[in-house]
């Protein structure tokens, strides 16, 4: 049954000569292209935040200000600032942040206590640049970086990504719609064929055995063309990106492994699908 | 072998076969004739499941054929030669490979398949355009072909639709003494005519079939 299967599906690729590179081609192209965007998320991400999230700015309050003081200035701010989220840092949370950044300053807490520490405020806010006012406060000492360029770039490259993948699965529905109606033009070309044999016997495998060996085919050659342009596409996309000081690496073997899975198994579910669909109707 | 009760078939609205009751047992040989439009076709398409019958009961080597799902059809189809009308040849393979590749669904090895079928072609004298294909064979070659398919995996029923129609008198008779050889092997052979010559030829039980209805069951003549 196989080696009738593989005969009879070589010899409907060799009668249909480039229906197959057209749809290896168009199953690899949005495959790569997701694996591409994949790749290039996963560089940035430790470095830009992807996601439309707040930026954080964080201030240090004046230390004569007691903790109603302090609540009562919170209060103030939030009632002026709807969209800001403002929450106190804890003086030993803030003690540990100011060893790691500050080595040298670890002694000195650990002598004096983080009580030395002046409290600190995180603002949580889509627009870092509004907390800069504040520096006119009396009751602020300082105030952190408001830029929020890490955000405007983070949600410029997370909507890209958006837009590519959007892209990347539009072309592989257009290529599964391609291979399931190349299989029912191809059912109703051989549609006599198909009948006569049905009428002497044969089974369903029978009859979709070629039918899954001409999709399979162009299907593995995408699998193998979409981890190759990967591959290359990341490697010198890498290349290029290395100046800005980006951690980059070549593609996961998991996003390859499951790029073939799709290259593979999405065409052949839409050709027995239209198989099915086929033998219902022939039924 | 065939049990059909009560069998009717309408095609839009027009009765082709009404309420036949039928019983063929295992190793007889029957002739199904009567006047073009009588049903003969329709009768024989209803027995290898290739339609449903409006309503009755179509029963085959024990398997209710008339309510069987189409996943049951293929080994029901395969204890069954069916020698068509209209020939329905595969036009893009060979004579060898038109008789062969219902030997693939038998699970026959290639190489037996192809000696198997070089046997029956020639006997039908047919093997030396066995890498012919169909459209270059004439309509008579074309039928011999269409024969020699049913008869190459010796199936337990024959069914023929006009086998004769084609052929000159003398392969004719090859074809019957074909059939003949292998009614006596134990198949089950219905034969589906128009040829008297053919009738009159074998003393075989003859049904013959008259406005969708058994019109006479017996020996021909009538």
């Amino acid at each position: 049954m196989m080696r009738h299967a593989l005969a009879e599906g070589w010899l409907l690729l060799r009668s249909r000569g480039l229906i197959s590179p057209i749809l290896a081609l168009s199953l690899a192209i949005p495959i790569s292209l997701a694996g591409v965007t994949i790749s290039i998320r996963q560089w940035l991400e430790p470095v830009i935040d992807l996601g439309d999230r707040e930026g954080v700015v964080a201030i240090l309050l004046h230390p004569r200000l007691d903790e109603a003081d302090r609540q009562s200035w919170i209060d103030e701010q939030t009632r002026k600032h709807s969209e800001w989220r403002l929450v106190e840092v804890e003086p030993e949370e803030l003690a540990v942040r100011m060893s790691t950044w500050f080595p040298y300053l670890e002694e000195l807490l650990e002598r004096e206590g983080p009580e030395m520490l002046p409290p600190m405020v995180e603002i949580r806010t889509r627009t870092p640049e509004s907390v800069l006012d504040l520096r006119n406060d009396n009751s602020v000492l300082a105030v952190g970086p408001t830029s929020s360029i890490n955000q405007v770039v983070g949600r410029v490259a997370g909507r890209f990504a958006t837009v590519l993948f959007t892209v990347a699965g539009l072309l592989m529905a257009g290529a599964i719609l391609f291979a399931g109606v190349w299989v029912h033009l191809e059912l109703h070309r051989n549609a006599e064929e198909i009948a006569i044999m049905r009428l002497m016997g044969a089974t369903e495998s029978t009859v979709r055995g070629p039918f899954l060996v001409a999709v399979a085919a162009p299907a593995l050659l995408a699998a193998a063309a979409s981890i190759v342009i990967t591959v290359v596409a990341v490697g010198w996309i890498s290349r290029l990106a290395a100046p800005l000081g980006l951690a980059t690496s070549g593609p996961m073997l998991l996003l390859l492994a499951a790029q073939v899975c799709c290259a593979i198994v999405l065409p052949l579910a839409a050709a027995v699908i239209t198989l099915e669909r086929h033998a219902a109707t022939e039924e | 072998m065939i049990r059909i009760r009560g069998v009717t078939k309408d095609y839009d609205r027009r009765q082709i076969l009404r309420g036949l009751d039928l019983s063929v047992d295992a190793g007889e040989m029957v002739f199904l004739t009567g006047p073009s439009g009588a049903g003969k076709t329709t009768l024989l398409r209803l027995l290898y499941a290739a339609e449903k019958p409006t309503s009755g009961e179509i029963w085959l080597a024990g398997d209710r054929v008339d309510t069987m799902h189409r996943s049951g059809l293929p080994k029901l189809r395969r204890k069954i030669g069916v020698i068509f009308q209209d020939f329905k040849l595969l036009r893009r393979k060979t004579v060898l490979e038109n008789v062969t590749f219902v030997l693939r669904f038998h699970g026959i090895a290639p190489r037996e398949a192809n000696r198997r079928a070089y046997k029956v072609l020639k006997r039908l004298g047919l093997h030396h355009r066995q890498g012919a294909l169909p459209e270059s064979l004439s309509g008579g070659e074309q039928q011999r072909v269409a024969i020699a398919r049913a008869l190459v995996y010796q199936p337990r029923l024959i069914l023929a639709d006009e086998p004769t129609g084609n052929l000159d008198a003398d392969l004719a008779s090859e074809l019957l003494s074909l059939l003949c050889d292998i009614n006596y092997q134990g198949a089950t052979v219905v034969v589906a005519t128009h040829d008297h010559a053919l009738l009159e030829s074998l003393p075989a039980r003859t049904l013959v079939l008259r406005r969708g209805v058994i019109d006479y069951d017996g020996r021909w003549p009538p």
